[in-house]
Protein backbone atom coordinates (compact mmCIF):
# COMPACT_ATOMS: atom_id res chain seq x y z
CA UNK A 1 0.00 0.00 0.00
CA UNK A 2 1.30 3.45 -0.86
CA UNK A 3 2.23 5.85 1.93
CA UNK A 4 0.97 9.38 1.98
CA UNK A 5 2.30 12.43 3.74
CA UNK A 6 0.48 15.62 4.61
CA UNK A 7 1.83 18.44 2.46
CA UNK A 8 -0.53 21.31 3.24
CA UNK A 9 -3.39 22.31 5.49
CA UNK A 10 -5.65 25.15 4.45
CA UNK A 11 -9.22 26.26 4.66
CA UNK A 12 -12.19 26.36 2.31
CA UNK A 13 -15.63 27.93 2.27
CA UNK A 14 -18.26 25.33 1.38
CA UNK A 15 -20.70 26.68 -1.24
CA UNK A 16 -22.40 23.35 -1.84
CA UNK A 17 -21.24 21.09 0.99
CA UNK A 18 -20.65 17.40 0.42
CA UNK A 19 -17.97 14.72 0.43
CA UNK A 20 -14.74 15.70 -1.30
CA UNK A 21 -11.66 13.51 -1.34
CA UNK A 22 -9.50 12.05 -4.07
CA UNK A 23 -6.83 12.73 -6.64
CA UNK A 24 -6.36 16.31 -7.79
CA UNK A 25 -6.61 17.66 -11.35
CA UNK A 26 -5.47 21.26 -11.67
CA UNK A 27 -6.44 23.69 -14.44
CA UNK A 28 -4.94 26.97 -13.32
CA UNK A 29 -7.25 29.29 -15.25
CA UNK A 30 -10.83 30.14 -16.06
CA UNK A 31 -12.93 27.50 -17.84
CA UNK A 32 -15.94 27.94 -20.12
CA UNK A 33 -17.78 24.67 -19.56
CA UNK A 34 -19.49 25.23 -22.90
CA UNK A 35 -16.88 25.02 -25.64
CA UNK A 36 -13.88 24.12 -23.50
CA UNK A 37 -15.13 20.88 -21.92
CA UNK A 38 -16.24 17.75 -23.74
CA UNK A 39 -19.38 16.52 -21.93
CA UNK A 40 -19.05 13.06 -23.49
CA UNK A 41 -15.46 12.48 -22.39
CA UNK A 42 -15.09 14.56 -19.24
CA UNK A 43 -11.91 16.17 -20.56
CA UNK A 44 -10.76 19.61 -21.54
CA UNK A 45 -11.02 20.08 -25.29
CA UNK A 46 -7.75 21.95 -25.75
CA UNK A 47 -5.83 19.83 -23.24
CA UNK A 48 -6.81 16.30 -24.16
CA UNK A 49 -4.79 14.58 -21.47
CA UNK A 50 -6.61 16.54 -18.76
CA UNK A 51 -9.65 14.51 -17.71
CA UNK A 52 -11.39 14.76 -14.38
CA UNK A 53 -13.73 11.80 -13.99
CA UNK A 54 -13.98 10.90 -10.30
CA UNK A 55 -11.23 13.36 -9.45
CA UNK A 56 -11.11 16.70 -7.67
CA UNK A 57 -11.13 19.53 -10.16
CA UNK A 58 -9.29 22.66 -9.03
CA UNK A 59 -9.60 25.75 -11.23
CA UNK A 60 -9.74 29.51 -10.86
CA UNK A 61 -13.32 30.12 -11.95
CA UNK A 62 -15.74 30.00 -14.83
CA UNK A 63 -16.14 32.18 -17.88
CA UNK A 64 -18.21 32.24 -21.04
CA UNK A 65 -21.60 30.83 -21.91
CA UNK A 66 -24.58 30.57 -19.59
CA UNK A 67 -25.21 27.06 -20.95
CA UNK A 68 -22.55 25.87 -18.46
CA UNK A 69 -25.04 24.36 -15.94
CA UNK A 70 -26.37 21.92 -18.55
CA UNK A 71 -22.81 20.86 -19.43
CA UNK A 72 -22.09 20.22 -15.74
CA UNK A 73 -25.40 18.33 -15.45
CA UNK A 74 -24.53 16.26 -18.55
CA UNK A 75 -21.16 15.35 -16.98
CA UNK A 76 -23.01 13.95 -13.97
CA UNK A 77 -25.57 12.05 -16.08
CA UNK A 78 -22.75 10.59 -18.19
CA UNK A 79 -20.97 9.49 -14.99
CA UNK A 80 -17.84 11.43 -15.85
CA UNK A 81 -18.24 14.35 -13.47
CA UNK A 82 -15.52 15.36 -11.02
CA UNK A 83 -16.14 14.30 -7.41
CA UNK A 84 -16.09 17.90 -6.31
CA UNK A 85 -14.79 21.27 -7.44
CA UNK A 86 -12.49 23.75 -5.72
CA UNK A 87 -12.25 27.25 -7.12
CA UNK A 88 -10.87 30.71 -6.32
CA UNK A 89 -14.12 32.46 -7.18
CA UNK A 90 -17.71 31.40 -7.84
CA UNK A 91 -20.45 32.85 -9.97
CA UNK A 92 -24.18 32.02 -10.24
CA UNK A 93 -23.73 29.83 -13.34
CA UNK A 94 -21.26 27.47 -11.70
CA UNK A 95 -23.36 27.20 -8.55
CA UNK A 96 -26.49 26.45 -10.58
CA UNK A 97 -24.66 23.69 -12.45
CA UNK A 98 -23.34 22.14 -9.23
CA UNK A 99 -26.81 22.34 -7.59
CA UNK A 100 -28.37 20.60 -10.57
CA UNK A 101 -25.63 17.97 -10.81
CA UNK A 102 -25.20 17.63 -7.03
CA UNK A 103 -21.45 18.22 -7.16
CA UNK A 104 -19.91 19.65 -3.96
CA UNK A 105 -18.33 23.06 -4.55
CA UNK A 106 -15.84 24.94 -2.39
CA UNK A 107 -13.98 28.25 -2.50
CA UNK A 108 -10.32 27.85 -1.54
CA UNK A 109 -9.22 30.59 0.83
CA UNK A 110 -5.59 30.78 -0.31
CA UNK A 111 -5.97 29.60 -3.88
CA UNK A 112 -2.57 30.79 -5.16
CA UNK A 113 -0.74 29.10 -2.29
CA UNK A 114 -2.54 25.80 -2.94
CA UNK A 115 -1.93 25.95 -6.68
CA UNK A 116 1.79 26.63 -6.23
CA UNK A 117 2.09 23.58 -4.03
CA UNK A 118 0.07 21.31 -6.33
CA UNK A 119 2.30 22.39 -9.24
CA UNK A 120 5.42 21.73 -7.16
CA UNK A 121 4.38 18.24 -6.12
CA UNK A 122 3.20 17.73 -9.70
CA UNK A 123 1.80 14.18 -9.61
CA UNK A 124 -0.05 11.91 -7.21
CA UNK A 125 -1.54 14.77 -5.28
CA UNK A 126 -4.50 13.86 -3.12
CA UNK A 127 -6.86 16.15 -1.32
CA UNK A 128 -9.52 15.86 1.34
CA UNK A 129 -12.02 18.40 2.62
CA UNK A 130 -13.36 18.00 6.16
CA UNK A 131 -15.82 20.76 7.01
CA UNK A 132 -13.86 23.96 6.43
CA UNK A 133 -10.47 22.29 6.45
CA UNK A 134 -8.53 21.27 3.37
CA UNK A 135 -5.82 18.64 3.63
CA UNK A 136 -3.38 18.02 0.79
CA UNK A 137 -1.42 14.79 0.61
CA UNK A 138 1.45 13.56 -1.48
CA UNK A 139 1.43 9.81 -2.16
CA UNK A 140 4.81 8.13 -2.25
CA UNK B 1 -33.21 33.20 3.49
CA UNK B 2 -36.43 35.08 4.10
CA UNK B 3 -39.32 33.84 1.95
CA UNK B 4 -42.82 35.34 1.77
CA UNK B 5 -45.84 33.14 2.44
CA UNK B 6 -46.45 32.78 -1.31
CA UNK B 7 -42.80 31.86 -1.98
CA UNK B 8 -42.91 29.27 0.79
CA UNK B 9 -46.04 27.76 -0.72
CA UNK B 10 -44.23 27.54 -4.08
CA UNK B 11 -41.26 25.80 -2.44
CA UNK B 12 -43.52 23.41 -0.52
CA UNK B 13 -45.19 22.21 -3.69
CA UNK B 14 -48.62 23.83 -3.26
CA UNK B 15 -48.47 24.99 -6.90
CA UNK B 16 -47.18 21.72 -8.31
CA UNK B 17 -43.89 19.93 -8.88
CA UNK B 18 -42.47 22.20 -11.59
CA UNK B 19 -42.77 25.37 -9.50
CA UNK B 20 -41.43 23.60 -6.41
CA UNK B 21 -38.38 22.36 -8.34
CA UNK B 22 -37.86 25.83 -9.86
CA UNK B 23 -38.08 27.48 -6.44
CA UNK B 24 -35.65 24.94 -4.99
CA UNK B 25 -33.04 25.82 -7.65
CA UNK B 26 -33.40 29.55 -7.02
CA UNK B 27 -33.30 29.26 -3.24
CA UNK B 28 -30.28 26.95 -3.23
CA UNK B 29 -28.29 29.13 -5.64
CA UNK B 30 -29.37 32.24 -3.72
CA UNK B 31 -28.37 30.76 -0.37
CA UNK B 32 -24.98 29.76 -1.76
CA UNK B 33 -24.48 33.38 -2.88
CA UNK B 34 -25.60 34.79 0.47
CA UNK B 35 -28.92 36.27 -0.75
CA UNK B 36 -31.25 37.30 2.07
CA UNK B 37 -34.41 37.40 -0.02
CA UNK B 38 -35.84 36.93 -3.51
CA UNK B 39 -36.71 39.69 -5.94
CA UNK B 40 -39.57 39.90 -8.45
CA UNK B 41 -38.38 40.04 -12.06
CA UNK B 42 -40.04 41.80 -15.00
CA UNK B 43 -38.52 39.89 -17.91
CA UNK B 44 -36.80 36.52 -18.13
CA UNK B 45 -34.61 35.53 -21.05
CA UNK B 46 -33.84 31.82 -21.24
CA UNK B 47 -30.58 30.70 -22.86
CA UNK B 48 -29.59 27.08 -23.41
CA UNK B 49 -32.49 26.01 -25.59
CA UNK B 50 -30.41 24.77 -28.53
CA UNK B 51 -30.24 20.97 -28.71
CA UNK B 52 -26.77 21.30 -30.17
CA UNK B 53 -25.46 22.89 -26.96
CA UNK B 54 -27.57 21.28 -24.21
CA UNK B 55 -27.92 17.74 -25.60
CA UNK B 56 -30.27 15.06 -24.35
CA UNK B 57 -30.00 15.88 -20.66
CA UNK B 58 -30.86 19.54 -21.15
CA UNK B 59 -33.78 18.42 -23.33
CA UNK B 60 -34.96 16.04 -20.59
CA UNK B 61 -34.81 18.80 -17.98
CA UNK B 62 -36.83 21.27 -20.08
CA UNK B 63 -39.37 18.64 -21.14
CA UNK B 64 -39.93 17.47 -17.60
CA UNK B 65 -40.72 21.01 -16.45
CA UNK B 66 -43.17 21.47 -19.34
CA UNK B 67 -44.82 18.04 -18.95
CA UNK B 68 -45.32 18.70 -15.26
CA UNK B 69 -47.31 21.84 -16.02
CA UNK B 70 -44.59 24.50 -15.67
CA UNK B 71 -45.84 27.84 -17.04
CA UNK B 72 -44.19 31.24 -17.43
CA UNK B 73 -45.17 33.53 -14.59
CA UNK B 74 -43.56 36.56 -16.23
CA UNK B 75 -42.75 37.76 -19.78
CA UNK B 76 -40.16 35.28 -21.06
CA UNK B 77 -38.15 35.25 -24.28
CA UNK B 78 -35.83 32.54 -25.58
CA UNK B 79 -32.35 32.35 -27.12
CA UNK B 80 -31.54 30.92 -30.58
CA UNK B 81 -32.13 27.25 -31.32
CA UNK B 82 -29.90 24.99 -33.44
CA UNK B 83 -31.86 25.18 -36.71
CA UNK B 84 -32.63 27.87 -39.27
CA UNK B 85 -36.29 28.61 -38.56
CA UNK B 86 -37.06 30.19 -41.94
CA UNK B 87 -35.49 27.42 -43.99
CA UNK B 88 -33.46 29.96 -45.98
CA UNK B 89 -29.96 28.79 -45.06
CA UNK B 90 -27.85 26.28 -46.97
CA UNK B 91 -24.97 26.55 -44.51
CA UNK B 92 -26.66 25.71 -41.19
CA UNK B 93 -27.27 21.99 -40.68
CA UNK B 94 -30.89 21.23 -39.78
CA UNK B 95 -30.35 17.53 -39.05
CA UNK B 96 -31.15 18.01 -35.34
CA UNK B 97 -34.56 19.50 -36.17
CA UNK B 98 -36.43 16.58 -34.60
CA UNK B 99 -34.79 17.08 -31.20
CA UNK B 100 -35.02 20.86 -31.45
CA UNK B 101 -38.75 20.52 -32.11
CA UNK B 102 -39.17 18.66 -28.82
CA UNK B 103 -37.49 21.54 -27.00
CA UNK B 104 -39.52 24.16 -28.89
CA UNK B 105 -42.80 22.40 -28.13
CA UNK B 106 -41.92 22.37 -24.45
CA UNK B 107 -41.06 26.08 -24.51
CA UNK B 108 -44.33 26.88 -26.25
CA UNK B 109 -46.23 24.78 -23.73
CA UNK B 110 -44.65 26.86 -20.97
CA UNK B 111 -45.95 30.00 -22.77
CA UNK B 112 -42.56 31.51 -23.55
CA UNK B 113 -42.34 34.02 -26.40
CA UNK B 114 -40.40 32.15 -29.06
CA UNK B 115 -38.22 34.95 -30.41
CA UNK B 116 -35.12 32.69 -30.81
CA UNK B 117 -32.67 35.54 -30.54
CA UNK B 118 -29.73 36.62 -28.42
CA UNK B 119 -30.84 40.27 -28.65
CA UNK B 120 -34.05 40.10 -26.52
CA UNK B 121 -33.73 43.84 -25.85
CA UNK B 122 -34.91 44.31 -29.43
CA UNK B 123 -38.33 43.01 -28.29
CA UNK B 124 -38.45 44.58 -24.86
CA UNK B 125 -35.74 47.07 -23.90
CA UNK B 126 -35.28 46.96 -20.11
CA UNK B 127 -35.86 50.05 -17.97
CA UNK B 128 -33.07 51.39 -15.75
CA UNK B 129 -33.16 49.72 -12.35
CA UNK B 130 -35.58 47.01 -13.48
CA UNK B 131 -34.87 43.51 -12.14
CA UNK B 132 -34.42 40.84 -14.80
CA UNK B 133 -33.31 37.21 -14.89
CA UNK B 134 -31.47 36.77 -18.16
CA UNK B 135 -29.32 34.00 -19.48
CA UNK B 136 -27.16 34.57 -22.59
CA UNK B 137 -23.97 36.27 -21.50
CA UNK B 138 -23.95 38.86 -24.32
CA UNK B 139 -27.54 39.95 -23.58
CA UNK B 140 -26.87 40.14 -19.84
CA UNK B 141 -23.92 42.48 -20.20
CA UNK B 142 -25.86 44.59 -22.73
CA UNK B 143 -28.89 44.86 -20.41
CA UNK B 144 -26.75 45.90 -17.42
CA UNK B 145 -24.33 48.21 -19.22
CA UNK B 146 -26.50 49.90 -21.85
CA UNK B 147 -30.00 49.91 -20.32
CA UNK B 148 -29.09 49.85 -16.62
CA UNK B 149 -31.21 46.75 -16.04
CA UNK B 150 -30.31 44.64 -13.00
CA UNK B 151 -29.48 41.04 -13.87
CA UNK B 152 -26.87 38.44 -13.04
CA UNK B 153 -25.58 36.01 -15.66
CA UNK B 154 -28.20 33.46 -14.88
CA UNK B 155 -27.26 29.94 -15.84
CA UNK B 156 -29.90 28.51 -18.18
CA UNK B 157 -31.79 26.39 -15.60
CA UNK B 158 -31.91 29.33 -13.19
CA UNK B 159 -33.47 31.59 -15.83
CA UNK B 160 -36.04 28.86 -16.54
CA UNK B 161 -36.76 28.61 -12.82
CA UNK B 162 -37.12 32.39 -12.57
CA UNK B 163 -39.67 32.34 -15.38
CA UNK B 164 -41.81 29.70 -13.68
CA UNK B 165 -41.76 31.41 -10.29
CA UNK B 166 -41.43 35.07 -11.33
CA UNK B 167 -38.58 35.52 -8.83
CA UNK B 168 -34.83 35.28 -8.62
CA UNK B 169 -32.42 35.56 -5.69
CA UNK B 170 -31.45 39.08 -4.65
CA UNK B 171 -27.67 38.98 -4.80
CA UNK B 172 -24.82 40.01 -7.08
CA UNK B 173 -25.80 42.62 -9.65
CA UNK B 174 -29.34 42.96 -8.25
CA UNK B 175 -27.77 45.07 -5.50
CA UNK B 176 -26.39 48.54 -6.27
CA UNK B 177 -23.49 47.98 -3.87
CA UNK B 178 -22.15 45.26 -6.20
CA UNK B 179 -22.35 47.41 -9.34
CA UNK B 180 -19.13 49.30 -8.77
CA UNK B 181 -16.70 50.15 -11.57
CA UNK B 182 -13.23 49.58 -10.13
CA UNK B 183 -10.82 49.51 -13.07
CA UNK B 184 -10.67 52.48 -15.37
CA UNK B 185 -10.06 51.21 -18.89
CA UNK B 186 -8.90 53.71 -21.49
CA UNK B 187 -9.52 52.79 -25.08
CA UNK B 188 -6.63 52.62 -27.56
CA UNK B 189 -5.98 55.49 -29.91
CA UNK B 190 -6.84 55.38 -32.74
CA UNK B 191 -9.84 53.32 -31.65
CA UNK B 192 -10.65 51.43 -34.83
CA UNK B 193 -7.14 50.42 -35.93
CA UNK B 194 -7.72 46.80 -34.89
CA UNK B 195 -11.15 45.06 -35.36
CA UNK B 196 -13.18 46.14 -32.37
CA UNK B 197 -14.04 42.66 -31.02
CA UNK B 198 -10.36 42.28 -30.04
CA UNK B 199 -10.79 44.98 -27.39
CA UNK B 200 -13.54 42.94 -25.73
CA UNK B 201 -11.52 39.72 -25.87
CA UNK B 202 -8.55 41.52 -24.27
CA UNK B 203 -10.65 43.06 -21.47
CA UNK B 204 -12.32 39.71 -20.77
CA UNK B 205 -9.00 37.94 -20.38
CA UNK B 206 -7.07 40.62 -18.54
CA UNK B 207 -9.51 42.45 -16.26
CA UNK B 208 -11.50 40.66 -13.62
CA UNK B 209 -13.19 43.52 -11.71
CA UNK B 210 -16.03 45.60 -13.19
CA UNK B 211 -14.42 47.92 -15.75
CA UNK B 212 -15.20 51.61 -16.14
CA UNK B 213 -14.67 52.12 -19.86
CA UNK B 214 -13.77 55.58 -21.11
CA UNK B 215 -13.20 56.87 -24.59
CA UNK B 216 -15.81 54.75 -26.36
CA UNK B 217 -17.03 57.59 -28.49
CA UNK B 218 -17.85 57.93 -32.16
CA UNK B 219 -18.64 54.26 -32.55
CA UNK B 220 -22.02 52.67 -33.13
CA UNK B 221 -24.03 50.85 -30.49
CA UNK B 222 -23.47 47.68 -32.52
CA UNK B 223 -19.73 48.05 -32.07
CA UNK B 224 -20.25 48.54 -28.33
CA UNK B 225 -22.40 45.37 -28.44
CA UNK B 226 -19.50 43.54 -30.10
CA UNK B 227 -17.03 44.66 -27.41
CA UNK B 228 -19.41 43.68 -24.59
CA UNK B 229 -20.28 40.27 -26.07
CA UNK B 230 -16.57 39.50 -26.59
CA UNK B 231 -15.61 40.39 -23.02
CA UNK B 232 -18.49 38.27 -21.68
CA UNK B 233 -17.15 35.31 -23.71
CA UNK B 234 -13.45 35.50 -22.87
CA UNK B 235 -14.11 36.60 -19.28
CA UNK B 236 -17.01 36.39 -16.85
CA UNK B 237 -18.11 40.00 -17.11
CA UNK B 238 -21.79 40.82 -16.67
CA UNK B 239 -21.45 44.60 -16.39
CA UNK B 240 -19.15 47.25 -17.79
CA UNK B 241 -19.79 50.82 -16.77
CA UNK B 242 -19.42 52.86 -19.95
CA UNK B 243 -18.83 56.57 -19.65
CA UNK B 244 -21.73 58.49 -21.15
CA UNK B 245 -23.85 55.40 -21.84
CA UNK B 246 -24.61 53.41 -18.67
CA UNK B 247 -27.62 55.12 -17.02
CA UNK B 248 -26.82 57.12 -13.88
CA UNK B 249 -28.07 55.64 -10.64
CA UNK B 250 -27.47 52.08 -11.83
CA UNK B 251 -23.77 51.97 -10.87
CA UNK B 252 -21.12 53.51 -8.64
CA UNK B 253 -17.48 54.27 -9.34
CA UNK B 254 -14.67 53.51 -6.86
CA UNK B 255 -11.50 53.35 -8.95
CA UNK B 256 -8.61 51.24 -7.72
CA UNK B 257 -6.64 50.82 -10.92
CA UNK B 258 -6.15 52.40 -14.30
CA UNK B 259 -5.41 50.44 -17.47
CA UNK B 260 -4.77 51.61 -20.98
CA UNK B 261 -5.50 49.26 -23.86
CA UNK B 262 -2.81 49.46 -26.53
CA UNK B 263 -3.30 48.57 -30.16
CA UNK B 264 -0.13 46.44 -30.33
CA UNK B 265 -1.39 43.98 -27.68
CA UNK B 266 -4.72 43.66 -29.47
CA UNK B 267 -2.99 42.16 -32.52
CA UNK B 268 -2.69 38.90 -30.54
CA UNK B 269 -6.47 38.65 -30.29
CA UNK B 270 -7.47 38.85 -33.95
CA UNK B 271 -6.49 35.28 -34.84
CA UNK B 272 -3.63 33.96 -36.94
CA UNK B 273 -3.00 34.00 -40.66
CA UNK B 274 -5.16 31.68 -42.67
CA UNK B 275 -4.90 29.51 -45.72
CA UNK B 276 -7.20 27.32 -47.80
CA UNK B 277 -9.91 28.01 -50.34
CA UNK B 278 -13.00 27.25 -48.32
CA UNK B 279 -13.73 30.52 -46.58
CA UNK B 280 -16.81 31.65 -44.68
CA UNK B 281 -17.54 35.28 -43.92
CA UNK B 282 -19.79 35.50 -40.87
CA UNK B 283 -21.67 38.48 -39.43
CA UNK B 284 -24.40 38.34 -36.81
CA UNK B 285 -22.96 37.31 -33.45
CA UNK B 286 -24.84 38.56 -31.46
CA UNK B 287 -27.69 38.66 -34.00
CA UNK B 288 -27.48 41.57 -36.42
CA UNK B 289 -29.47 44.65 -35.56
CA UNK B 290 -31.51 46.43 -38.28
CA UNK B 291 -28.67 48.96 -38.55
CA UNK B 292 -26.08 46.25 -39.14
CA UNK B 293 -28.33 44.61 -41.72
CA UNK B 294 -28.58 47.91 -43.56
CA UNK B 295 -24.80 48.35 -43.43
CA UNK B 296 -24.26 44.92 -45.00
CA UNK B 297 -26.87 45.72 -47.66
CA UNK B 298 -25.17 49.04 -48.45
CA UNK B 299 -21.76 47.34 -48.79
CA UNK B 300 -23.16 44.57 -51.01
CA UNK B 301 -24.64 47.16 -53.33
CA UNK B 302 -21.20 48.72 -53.52
CA UNK B 303 -19.36 45.48 -54.22
CA UNK B 304 -21.92 43.56 -56.29
CA UNK B 305 -22.05 39.76 -56.09
CA UNK B 306 -20.15 37.23 -54.02
CA UNK B 307 -17.04 36.02 -55.88
CA UNK B 308 -15.29 33.63 -53.50
CA UNK B 309 -16.24 31.56 -50.46
CA UNK B 310 -19.56 31.91 -48.69
CA UNK B 311 -21.14 34.58 -46.57
CA UNK B 312 -23.49 33.98 -43.64
CA UNK B 313 -25.59 36.54 -41.77
CA UNK B 314 -27.66 35.52 -38.73
CA UNK B 315 -30.71 37.48 -37.63
CA UNK B 316 -33.84 37.14 -35.45
CA UNK B 317 -36.70 35.23 -37.13
CA UNK B 318 -38.97 38.27 -37.16
CA UNK B 319 -36.56 40.24 -39.40
CA UNK B 320 -37.59 38.09 -42.38
CA UNK B 321 -40.98 39.85 -42.26
CA UNK B 322 -39.79 43.27 -41.13
CA UNK B 323 -36.94 43.64 -43.66
CA UNK B 324 -38.13 41.31 -46.42
CA UNK B 325 -36.87 43.47 -49.28
CA UNK B 326 -33.34 43.74 -47.92
CA UNK B 327 -33.17 40.02 -47.14
CA UNK B 328 -34.35 39.03 -50.61
CA UNK B 329 -31.73 41.28 -52.19
CA UNK B 330 -28.97 39.88 -49.97
CA UNK B 331 -30.07 36.36 -50.94
CA UNK B 332 -30.05 37.32 -54.61
CA UNK B 333 -26.47 38.53 -54.22
CA UNK B 334 -25.43 35.14 -52.83
CA UNK B 335 -25.56 35.84 -49.08
CA UNK B 336 -26.78 32.99 -46.87
CA UNK B 337 -29.31 34.13 -44.24
CA UNK B 338 -30.06 32.02 -41.16
CA UNK B 339 -32.79 33.06 -38.73
CA UNK B 340 -33.28 32.20 -35.07
CA UNK B 341 -29.93 30.49 -34.85
CA UNK B 342 -26.18 31.08 -35.21
CA UNK B 343 -23.07 28.90 -35.71
CA UNK B 344 -22.23 29.08 -31.97
CA UNK B 345 -25.35 27.02 -31.15
CA UNK B 346 -25.67 24.96 -34.35
CA UNK B 347 -23.65 22.86 -36.78
CA UNK B 348 -22.45 23.58 -40.33
CA UNK B 349 -23.38 21.38 -43.29
CA UNK B 350 -19.83 21.61 -44.63
CA UNK B 351 -16.32 22.13 -43.32
CA UNK B 352 -14.64 25.48 -43.82
CA UNK B 353 -10.89 26.11 -43.88
CA UNK B 354 -11.31 29.39 -42.09
CA UNK B 355 -13.90 31.90 -41.00
CA UNK B 356 -13.67 35.66 -41.17
CA UNK B 357 -15.93 37.40 -38.66
CA UNK B 358 -16.36 40.81 -37.09
CA UNK B 359 -17.36 39.26 -33.76
CA UNK B 360 -14.88 38.59 -30.95
CA UNK B 361 -17.47 36.31 -29.34
CA UNK B 362 -17.79 34.24 -32.54
CA UNK B 363 -14.00 33.96 -32.74
CA UNK B 364 -13.85 32.71 -29.14
CA UNK B 365 -16.49 29.99 -29.61
CA UNK B 366 -16.16 28.94 -33.27
CA UNK B 367 -12.48 28.09 -32.82
CA UNK B 368 -13.36 25.88 -29.86
CA UNK B 369 -16.63 24.32 -31.07
CA UNK B 370 -16.03 23.85 -34.80
CA UNK B 371 -12.22 23.50 -34.53
CA UNK B 372 -11.75 25.92 -37.38
CA UNK B 373 -9.35 28.83 -37.82
CA UNK B 374 -11.06 32.14 -37.25
CA UNK B 375 -9.84 35.66 -37.94
CA UNK B 376 -11.34 38.97 -36.89
CA UNK B 377 -12.00 41.60 -39.52
CA UNK B 378 -14.17 44.65 -39.94
CA UNK B 379 -17.51 44.22 -41.72
CA UNK B 380 -16.25 46.07 -44.79
CA UNK B 381 -13.07 43.93 -44.91
CA UNK B 382 -15.15 40.75 -44.83
CA UNK B 383 -17.38 41.93 -47.66
CA UNK B 384 -14.36 43.11 -49.65
CA UNK B 385 -12.57 39.77 -49.20
CA UNK B 386 -15.59 37.81 -50.50
CA UNK B 387 -17.08 40.25 -52.96
CA UNK B 388 -14.03 42.15 -54.19
CA UNK B 389 -12.33 41.49 -57.49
Amino acid sequence: MSKSSLAYKGSVKPIIPGPCSGEVVLVDGHISFFGEIDPEQGCLINLENVCFRDKILIFKGTRGSTVAPYVIYALRRNNIAPRCMLVAEVEPMLIAGCVLAEIPLFIVEKYEELVELVKKIHSKVYLEVCGNVLLLYKKE
Amino acid sequence: MYLTVEQEKMLRGDYGWAIAKAMEIIVRVGEALGAEELVKVEHVHVSGISYSTIGKYGLEFIRELALRAGKANVFTTVNPGCIDYSGLSRIIDNSLAGYQKLIDESLEKMRFKLVYTCIPYFYRPPLPGEHLAWGESSAVIFANSIYGGFTNREGSPVALAASLTGYTYKAGLHLLENRIGRVEVKMPAPLLKVPIGAIGLWIGENIKAIPYIRGLCNISLDEVKNILASMAASGNHALAVIEGITPRGTFKIELEEQVEVENNVLEDYIGGEYSGDSILGYIGCPHSSPRELLEIWRLMRKYGRIRRGKMLVTIPVEFTKLYRGIILELKARGVDIATGTCPVVSKFREKFDYILTNSGKALFYLERIHRVKVKLARVEEIVKELFGL
